[in-house]
C-alpha cells in the first residue's frame, strides 16, 4: 500500500516544484531590483509630502506646488531636452557616417578599438580633459589662434551657447563610439544579397544607402538611440565638473538640479517631489520604449 | 567587391581618429609633466617628462587606496550580478511560465531608472544602516544598476544554445540545476564574460551615486579625481591624469578581451556581431 502511494506523492511534489522552479530562479534578481526601484519610489513619494531635512514637517502638496512654479525646475527640464536632443542628433550623424565609411573594410575589427578609446575613460576624467582643454589649459583657444580663427583666448564659460557647446562636445567625444560600434555591427550583420541586388539594378551608392541599407537598420538604430538617450537624460559628470550649471543655469540639467536642491539646499522634501515627477515620467517612457523597440529587436 | 573610399571619406576618418586619440595622448602626458608646464599661460605641446610630480602625488594622496576601493567594489558587484543574474537569465531564456515576459521587461526597465531619483532614498537607507562611505554600499549600488544588463546579455546568449543539448541530458536523468551548471554555463561562457566586463566598465566609471555614498574612506578612482584640489594650487591635473589612466588600463585590457562581443554586450544582446 505504502509502496505504491510513495511514487505518486513524489511525482506530484516534483511536478509542483517543477512549476515553481523557474520562479525560484528569477525571484532573487527581481526582489533585489524591486528593493532599489520600488523602495526609493515609495520613499521619495512619502518624503515629498514633508519639508525639513532632519525634523520632518507635514507639507501636503506644497512641495509640488512650489516645484511646478519654480522657473529653475522648468529651466532644467528645458536644458535637459535641448542639450540631450542636440547631443543625440550630433552623435547619431557622426556615428552613422563613420560606420558607413568603414563597415566594409576588412581591417575594421582591428582598428575600431582606436575609435573606442574615449568611451573607456571614466566620464569624470573625460570631463576634466575638456575642462583642461577648453578652460584651464586654454588648448582649444590656442589651437584656434594658430589656425587664425581668433586672436584672443575665449572664455568658454561666459556665454550660454559656448558653455552648452563645451558640455555637448564632451559627451559627443566620449559617446559617439558607443553608437559607432553598434551601427557597424548592424551594418555588417545585414543581408548582403539585398544590397548586391540593388547594386546590380544600377542603384547609386547614396540611393542604395538611404533606400535599402538605412531602412533595414531601423531596429538597430532604435536600440542604439534609446540606450544613448537614457544615458544622455541622466548626464551628470560634465555638468558637475565643467560648468556647474554656469552661466546662470544655462547648462543645468534635471539630474544636476535635483542633486543641487537636495544637497546644497538642503531640502530633501523638495528634491523628492522633483524625483517623483521624474520617476513617473521614466516609468511611462520605459513602458513604451521597452515594449515597442526592445522586444522587436530581440525576438525574431 | 573592392572598396573604393573617397578622399572625403578618408579625411573624415583621419580627422575623427586624431580627435579621438590626441586628447588622450595629451592628457596622458599631463600625468608626467612638471606643474609649471600645465599652468603655463600658453599650452606646451612637447612635454618635458619628470617623475618628480608623480612621486609627490603618491606621497600626498592614498592613490593605492582609491585603486583598491575601485577594484574591490567593482569585483564585488560583478560577483553579486552573476550570482543573481545567471539563474534569472536561465529562467527567462529556457522556461515558459505565466508572467515571464513581464518579469523580463521589468528587469530591463530598471535600466531606465534615473540615478537622480534613487539618490536621496538610497542615501537615507545607507545612512540608516551605517553603510555610508563603505565599499559594501558601493557594491550594492553597482550591482543593482548593472543587474538588468547582466541578465539580458546572458539571456541572449542562452537563447542561442540549441534545445537538443539539454534534451539529451534530460533524458539521461540530469536535474535542471545540473544542466545549468554543467552544460548551459560552460556553453554560454563568452556571454557571461561579456556581461561581467560590461558591468565592470559601467561600475568602474559610475560617478553620480558614488559621489553621494563616498565621503572619505570609500573614495574610488572615479570620484577621487574630482577632489584633487590643493588650495592655492587649484585643480591638480597631474593627479587627475594619473588616476584616470590607473583606471583606464585595466578597463582597456578587459575590453580588449571581449572585443568581438562588444556591440552585443553594449546593446544587452539586441544587436549581434
Amino acid at each position: 500500500m505504502t509502496a505504491t502511494a510513495q511514487p505518486t506523492i513524489i511525482r506530484r511534489r516534483s511536478a509542483r516544484s517543477r512549476q515553481l522552479f523557474p520562479y525560484l530562479l528569477v525571484m532573487p534578481a527581481v526582489i533585489y531590483l524591486l528593493s532599489i526601484t520600488l523602495y526609493p519610489g515609495i520613499y521619495a513619494l512619502y518624503r515629498s509630502l514633508y519639508s525639513g531635512k532632519f525634523k520632518l514637517e507635514w507639507a501636503g502638496l506644497s512641495n509640488y506646488q512650489e516645484l511646478l512654479a519654480d522657473t529653475q525646475f522648468w529651466n532644467s527640464i528645458w536644458n535637459t531636452l535641448l542639450l540631450g536632443s542636440i547631443t543625440l542628433l550630433v552623435e547619431f550623424i557622426i556615428a552613422l557616417t563613420l560606420a558607413a565609411l568603414v563597415y566594409r573594410d576588412p581591417w575594421v575589427r582591428g582598428f575600431r578599438i582606436l575609435f573606442l578609446l574615449p568611451m573607456l575613460l571614466m566620464p569624470s576624467a573625460v570631463s576634466f580633459i575638456w575642462k583642461l582643454m577648453f578652460n584651464d589649459g586654454r588648448v582649444i583657444s590656442d589651437l584656434l589662434k594658430r589656425i587664425g580663427l581668433i586672436d584672443y583666448n575665449i572664455d568658454w564659460m561666459i556665454s550660454t551657447p559656448l558653455a552648452r557647446f563645451v558640455v555637448i562636445f564632451a559627451d559627443v567625444w566620449q559617446w559617439t563610439p558607443f553608437l559607432f560600434i553598434i551601427f557597424v555591427a548592424g551594418l555588417q550583420g545585414q543581408d548582403k544579397e539585398v544590397e548586391e541586388a540593388a547594386r546590380l539594378d544600377g542603384a547609386s551608392w547614396t540611393s542604395m544607402f538611404f533606400n535599402v541599407t538605412l531602412p533595414m537598420m531601423r531596429p538597430v538604430i532604435a536600440i542604439g538611440l534609446i540606450l544613448r538617450g537614457i544615458d544622455i537624460l541622466n548626464m551628470f559628470a560634465p555638468i558637475q565638473v565643467i560648468t556647474q550649471g554656469a552661466p546662470g543655469g544655462a547648462t543645468e540639467t534635471l539630474g544636476y538640479y535635483i542633486q543641487r536642491i537636495g544637497w546644497d539646499g538642503p531640502n530633501f522634501g523638495y528634491a523628492s517631489a522633483a524625483s517623483v515627477l521624474v520617476l513617473v515620467a521614466t516609468v511611462i517612457l520605459s513602458q513604451v520604449l521597452v515594449r515597442r523597440f526592445f522586444r522587436s529587436g530581440t525576438e525574431s | 567587391m573592392k572598396n573604393k573610399r573617397s578622399i572625403v571619406g578618408t579625411t573624415i576618418l583621419l580627422v575623427w581618429t586624431i580627435v579621438s586619440i590626441w586628447p588622450i595622448w595629451y592628457f596622458a602626458t599631463i600625468a608626467l609633466r612638471p606643474r609649471v608646464e600645465i599652468i603655463a599661460p600658453d599650452p606646451i605641446y612637447w612635454p618635458t617628462f619628470t617623475i618628480e610630480t608623480w612621486a609627490k602625488i603618491w606621497d600626498e594622496w592614498p592613490m593605492m587606496k582609491y585603486f583598491f576601493n575601485s577594484i574591490a567594489s567593482v569585483a564585488g558587484s560583478v560577483v553579486i550580478c552573476l550570482l543573481l543574474g545567471i539563474p534569472a537569465a536561465y529562467s527567462l531564456a529556457r522556461y515558459r511560465y505565466k508572467g515571464r515576459d513581464d518579469i523580463g521587461n521589468y528587469i530591463l526597465s530598471t535600466k531606465m531608472m534615473a540615478p537622480a531619483v534613487v539618490a536621496i532614498p538610497l542615501f537615507v537607507l545607507f545612512a540608516h544602516f551605517k553603510m555610508l562611505d563603505t565599499i559594501w554600499a558601493l557594491m550594492l549600488v553597482y550591482s543593482a544598476t548593472n543587474l538588468s544588463i547582466v541578465v539580458w546579455i546572458i539571456r541572449s546568449y542562452m537563447i542561442d544554445i540549441p534545445h537538443e543539448v539539454e534534451d539529451a541530458a534530460r533524458t539521461d536523468g540530469a536535474s535542471d540545476l545540473r544542466i545549468l551548471w554543467e552544460i548551459i554555463i560552460p556553453m554560454c561562457l563568452p556571454g557571461i564574460i561579456t556581461a561581467a566586463v560590461i558591468a565592470s566598465v559601467f561600475a568602474m566609471n559610475e560617478f553620480f551615486l558614488t559621489l553621494i555614498i563616498g565621503r572619505r574612506e570609500a573614495y574610488t578612482m572615479s570620484i577621487a579625481l574630482a577632489n584633487f584640489k590643493g588650495g592655492s594650487d587649484g585643480i591638480i591635473y597631474n593627479a587627475i591624469a594619473l588616476i584616470a589612466f590607473m583606471a583606464f588600463i585595466p578597463i582597456l585590457l578587459l575590453v580588449l578581451s571581449i572585443q568581438n562581443h562588444l556591440s552585443r554586450g553594449l546593446t544587452m544582446g539586441a544587436v549581434k556581431g
